[in-house]
């Protein structure tokens, strides 16, 4: 879900003049390297004993990270039994390697270029995050691959690149349009027809210098690469794959239930997505009040 | 799931089947008359997963044969577990073949992925955490086909999935994309390629820089990366764990790693005032991936340096590679504005008359001519004459692994542009290099 002006701005000027704003918003706005408290929760990590207290004070130090790796160990698709009180009961439910990812999935929003017209775009990622880490604890109760975790790192990571996009390249908008509306080429061919790279080379590189594992890392720079996921088992890793199918289905709920963004995603990967997971047109019209009662759940935007 | 009872399995196989001791499963024989039942004129497609566990050899050669026997129970624990839906039956020391009745071929490499998922898991074996892998193949039955004629597709197809470098399934009859081989790992080079796993999932990995000083002024030319990989607070030093990591493939995740990495910290000097050019080396699996231009953009929409601020080094031998994709990848670079320098130069085949068709601006003459100096004139010759050529073509020479004096006083002599060794400065961390610079630059 690309689009971030609201569906395809019929005034070709005024978008104009909002991708120049937008521009010299962001290029005030630098990319941050690797957030320190990510290298510091790494280093103790790399401890033969690490000290959980001292992660937990680091955490502490900020209260919405805190606050998120809260929310996040507690969320229902964790399937958790108890509920954790105190950071450092949410470590010792997590452990070290999730603890890391989930910091990395809540400093992602703050840390990337951010203004007026992204906020649309971050809730949506943050949704389809929520709605694949939701997914994947459903079929992962038969399959037992992907982790709920994993998945909804994924989803908040996969399109990271955009913002960065977006601050680097004039006339990202309008490749985003296009990209969104081209049913034949992969998103990231338009992109790269018109820019030096691509949103998921971008992703792939910020994964990986977040210490993201290889399977996500993957999976973000080929989550728009329908050839290559059609081609089956020869390609990716399996748990990649799965990534890349669990957050296109969540994308294609959240378009169904709530009619915005219409891409062309679903056209080009939808039918191997299903076949990914399993699922055929039956199961896949059973989920979607199911996702719409889940979503309920979810706090307000 | 639930693993399944074993005398039920064994009641599904046509009588006569003798039972493999150390897996207690059927054998190849007894596998065959299964096929021959289950697959022909008449009957549901009959799918054959040929399952042969990577580098098996090689860990039962490195622990010996009570671990790899070790290796091989969990193994098929773990088939058992994750391939209810078929029946296994052993065929060789480290082969299975997995018989699923009434199966397409969605469903066959749904379950082959779920097969090789559940054998991927860490294992440990002694002290040694192991990633075990296995290659499989699928072929599905067609009518007229005989069992031997459809196992035997089963089990080339396991050998092309293999030769993509393991961990993968292939269908009997796909094409494969031709070029890799498959790995071949000892003992102490599968401890290592766990290392940098962990290494790349725990923040392991850290970049080193190391000046380069200008001959004429003394300045400061430039820096270059060089990776360090510290688990357990031990350094692994890059001896041991390139040539794994070019084994592996994971050389291109380091690489792009580094890249990034180095980008960032130039990013971050020109910030501080203080422009400095940080040299990056490159691989061959970089520089002959399709995507490698994406990849160095991608790192300066990450970082905000100008692709002036970054070198790109790579070997004499690489830039000989007249293919296609590396000539292609070559001129992008410098389209993009990065500078390229030859490395190693002195140690790979090339005869000095290509040097004028090479789109390098620096030339890093290779430590081998400089270790001998001052004493050894054959190596002071061949620098020279190097060195000169060099110049002549309007590049820059800069000598690697300068470690005394004398060796610099000789390199100096014989006309180099610029030095880089222990002799004036070692590797630093980005810290220790930002507090270097400010004290050159203190009045």
């Amino acid at each position: 879900m690309k689009d971030i002006t609201a569906a395809n701005d019929p005034h070709p000027d005024a978008a104009a003049i909002l991708d120049a704003r937008l521009a010299s918003i962001l290029r005030e706005i630098g990319i941050p390297p690797r957030p320190s408290i990510l290298e510091q929760i790494a280093r103790e990590a790399r401890r033969e004993e690490p000290d959980f207290h001292h992660i937990a004070s680091l955490i502490g130090r900020d209260v919405g990270i805190a606050a998120g790796l809260l929310k996040t160990a507690n969320s229902p698709y964790f399937g958790y039994r108890q509920k954790a009180h105190t950071v450092q009961e949410a470590l010792i439910m997590l452990g070290l390697t999730v603890t890391a990812r989930t910091v990395a999935g809540l400093i992602l929003r703050k840390v990337l270029p951010s203004g007026p017209h992204l906020e649309r775009f971050w809730d949506t990622s943050d949704r389809i995050a929520q709605l694949s880490g939701w997914l994947a604890q459903r079929h992962g109760a038969e399959a037992q691959r992907v982790r709920p975790e994993d998945a909804h790192t994924f989803g908040l990571f996969r399109d990271c690149g955009i913002p960065i996009m977006m601050r680097k390249h004039e006339g990202y908008h309008a490749t985003l349009a296009e990209a969104n509306r081209d049913a034949a080429r992969a998103f990231t061919e338009v992109e790269e027809a018109r820019h030096p790279t691509s949103h998921a080379m971008i992703g792939c590189l910020m994964a990986q210098s977040w210490w993201l594992p290889e399977t996500i890392a993957l999976a973000i720079r080929h989550h728009h690469d329908h050839v290559l996921f059609a081609a089956g088992a020869g390609g990716l890793p399996a748990a990649s794959r799965e990534l890349i199918a669990l957050a296109q289905l969540a994308e294609y709920l959240l378009q169904q239930l709530t009619g915005l963004c219409q891409t062309r995603e679903w056209d080009k990967m939808g039918a191997a997505c299903l076949g990914c997971l399993g699922l055929d047109a039956d199961g896949l019209a059973a989920l979607l009040p199911q996702a719409r009662a889940f979503l309920d759940t979810l706090e307000p935007l | 799931m639930k693993k399944p009872q074993s005398d039920k399995s064994q009641a599904a196989w046509p009588q006569g089947g003798r039972v493999d001791a150390l897996a207690g499963l059927p054998d190849r024989g007894a596998c065959v008359r299964a096929v021959a039942e289950q697959a022909g004129p008449g009957r549901r497609p009959l799918a054959v997963l040929w399952l042969n566990i990577d580098r098996f050899k090689q860990i039962n050669d490195s622990f010996g044969h009570l671990a790899g026997d070790g290796l091989l129970a969990e193994i098929v624990h773990r088939l058992e577990r994750a391939g209810t839906r078929g029946r296994l039956a052993r065929m060789g020391a480290d082969e299975f073949v997995l018989l699923v009745p009434d199966c397409g071929p969605g469903r066959a490499e749904a379950l082959a992925r779920d097969l090789l998922d559940a054998i991927g898991q860490p294992l440990e074996i002694g002290s040694l955490r192991l990633r075990p892998s296995a290659s499989i193949g699928i072929a599905l039955s067609s009518p007229a086909e005989g069992p031997h004629a459809l196992l035997e597709r089963a089990d080339r197809a396991m050998l092309d999935a293999k030769h993509l470098g393991g961990g993968q399934c292939v269908f009997a009859g796909e094409v494969l994309p031709s070029g890799r081989s498959g790995k071949h790992l000892a003992r102490e080079e599968l401890a290592v390629e766990e290392v940098l796993h962990r290494a790349l999932e725990t923040g392991g990995l850290s970049l080193d820089y190391q000046p380069i000083l200008r001959v004429a002024d003394a300045g400061l030319e430039g820096v270059e990366a060089l990776m360090r990989c510290r688990v357990d607070g031990a350094l692994v030093p890059p001896a041991r764990f390139i040539p794994v990591a070019e084994k592996t493939g994971l050389i291109v995740r380091l690489g792009e790693w580094s890249l990034l990495t180095a980008t960032r910290f130039a990013s971050r000097l020109i910030a501080q005032g203080r422009p400095v050019r940080v040299a990056v080396n490159v691989s061959r699996a970089q520089l002959t991936a399709p995507k490698f231009s994406q990849a160095l953009h991608a790192a300066l929409a990450c970082s905000d340096a100008p692709a002036g601020a970054i070198e790109l080094e790579i070997t004499e031998s690489l830039f000989m590679d007249r293919s296609e994709v590396v000539q292609h990848n070559l001129h992008a670079a410098l389209e993009a504005g990065f500078s390229l320098a030859i490395d190693d130069f002195g140690t790979g085949y090339s005869c000095l008359a290509v040097l004028k068709d090479l789109p390098a601006g620096k030339l890093k003459l290779d430590r081998a001519f400089v270790s001998g100096l001052p004493e050894d004139r054959r190596s002071y010759s061949v620098a020279r004459a190097v060195v000169r050529l060099a110049l002549d073509l309007g590049m820059s020479v800069v000598a690697e692994g300068v470690e005394t004096a004398a060796q610099h006083e000789a390199l100096c002599e014989a006309g180099v542009t610029a030095i880089q060794g222990f002799h004036l400065a070692r590797p630093m961390a980005e810290a220790a290099l930002e507090a270097w610079l400010i004290a050159r630059s203190a009045p």
